[in-house]
């Protein structure tokens, strides 16, 4: 399936959602019930875990599960991107400020601005916590259908927030679609020379008031068939979702038991695993 | 990036469960707010929908002279969602970002904090200058948008210094230093987005005035009665 995204740098939804519905690896038929359990012990454990070798480890453990979805790793080291930028702009500073051994120091401007090692390192493990997490997660978005994770949505959510989830989440894949075939229109027309801020500003406005425009009008279409069709309050489910199986339940005890570990060495006794 | 998103693990457990825990709390203020009268369909798929344009808007890099920035428009959200529906949006888009690296999974509760600030004054200096002051639509829209990224851009600043980020060794003090210059960054980004904003405000305002402040007017429930007014039935 060709990607249309207009940024490389971000996972376009319906690409994403492609895999799910089509794949047919041992990660796609693994039950959406444990995929969610495994997915939080992935965020509780990097969270938790302070040593960057065993970050490295739950990051290599992400990229293997990935893998194993029969999944494109060369699409995912650009999706990387994203939240390279957003540890990046949060850390960047701390390279040169947090306390350490001096890596490299310059003198700009009489100043002397230095990189420490503690300041490489806090950024390191900061990007391997971010990137350990966004692996597993667009794993489990890339492995599981579309109508599980709506199942699992409207249980775990309350009424309301279902309800906005799912059908957000229903029209995303025309929404994007129909922002994409403005943005075609324009560039077709050579929109994308316009010469000026304020004129490219004032375009892309327009792009996007054009869609929340029809999006508006979309909703009200929306509301009108809801009701015609009985509209309660919620969306009822038709399709069962299993239980975890046997071995995801043996998986997900395994997750809390690393999970009890990795704290009880960070809180109770620091020399458990060398950390 | 008109505001920043926390990545999983920039804070320890206590102040990721902290923060999580007031998310919640504004969560189950912002459900009870619209629990209290029955939620009209149109209102569920008004912020449905914008929940999927502000999520595929995100999508789309602005070229600016800065840099390309992708807007998240959450005041937008606000002003045409309200301020409680617009809270539950911002969820919704934080849960749809954590799933692609747009923030993380553990920082669904912080990132939301930071932008249900931003629907909720988004809102309500929009109607300010709506309503109080007779601002037109492209000023309102910028005002309300840049003010309110503005003022999330510092609270980033003060929940990161509260919370310090877990392996860093600098103080309180030295954290918020550091952040403050982000925070400077930001606020360029915010004005970015606040013109983009003000554009798309005066544009609906041409073309779908009902939209604006439409929360604060309290439109008739437009719902389709399948019941004939007037009586009962015939025969």
């Amino acid at each position: 399936m060709a990607r249309r995204s207009y940024s490389k740098h971000i996972p376009d939804f319906r690409y994403v959602t492609y895999f799910g519905e089509t794949g047919r690896s041992a990660v796609h038929s693994m039950n959406p019930w444990t995929k969610i359990g495994l997915l939080f012990f992935v965020v509780a454990l990097v969270t938790v875990v302070m040593d960057l070798y065993w970050l490295l480890l739950i990051l290599a453990l992400a990229i293997a599960f990935y893998a194993a979805g029969r999944l494109p790793l060369k699409v995912l080291f650009g999706w990387y991107t994203l939240p390279l930028f957003f540890v990046a702009s949060l850390s960047i500073l701390y390279i040169f400020t947090e306390p350490g051994k001096d890596l490299f120091r310059i003198q700009l401007l009489g100043i002397a601005v230095a990189i420490t090692d503690s300041g490489v390192t806090l950024m390191a493990t900061l990007l391997v916590r971010a990137l350990a997490v966004v692996t597993f997660s667009l794993a489990v978005f890339m492995t599981t259908k579309y109508t599980h994770i709506t199942i699992i949505a409207s249980r775990v959510m309350p009424g309301t927030l279902a309800n906005i989830f799912l059908l957000s989440y229903r029209f995303m894949f025309e929404t994007s679609d129909e922002v994409s075939d403005v943005l075609d229109a324009m560039r077709s027309r050579g929109g994308n020379l316009a010469k000026g801020a304020l004129r490219q500003t004032r375009m892309f406005a327009g792009i996007f008031g054009i869609a929340f425009v029809h999006a508006f009008d979309r909703a009200e279409r929306i509301a009108k068939a809801m009701e015609a069709r009985g509209y309660i309050g919620e969306f009822p489910v038709t399709e069962p979702l299993n239980k975890p199986t046997a071995g995801g339940y043996a998986l997900i005890a395994l997750g809390i038991t690393s999970l009890a570990l990795a704290a009880y060495s960070r809180y109770f006794d620091k020399g458990l695993f060398g950390w | 990036m008109a505001h920043i998103h926390l990545e999983d693990g920039a804070f320890s457990p206590l102040w990721l469960l902290t923060w999580s825990a007031i998310a919640a709390i504004l969560i189950a203020i912002a459900l009870l707010a619209n629990r209290r009268k029955e939620i009209p369909p149109r209102k569920i798929a008004i912020a449905a929908m914008c929940a999927s344009v502000g999520f595929a808007v995100f999508m789309v890099e602005v070229p600016t002279p800065v840099g390309p920035v992708h807007m998240n428009f959450t005041p937008l959200i606000g002003i045409l969602a309200g301020p409680g529906m617009g809270s539950l949006v911002a969820l919704v888009i934080n849960i749809f970002g954590a799933a692609i690296g747009h923030g993380g999974w553990g920082m669904v509760g912080p990132n939301s904090i930071v932008n249900i600030v931003e629907v909720v004054i988004g809102y309500y200096t929009f109607r300010l200058f709506k309503t109080k002051s007779r601002t037109g639509d492209f000023w309102s829209g910028f005002s309300a948008t840049t003010i309110a990224l503005t003022i999330s851009a510092f609270l980033v600043v003060l929940i990161v210094s509260i919370s310090e980020i877990q392996g860093s060794n600098l103080t309180r003090g030295e954290t918020l230093n550091n952040m403050l210059i982000l925070a400077v960054a930001n606020v360029v980004a915010a004005v970015v987005e606040g013109i983009v904003t003000g554009y798309i405000v005066s544009f609906l305002g041409r073309v779908r005035p009902d939209l604006l402040l439409a929360e604060a007017a309290s439109p008739p429930d437009k719902r389709i009665s399948l019941v004939t007014s007037g009586g009962a039935p015939d025969g």
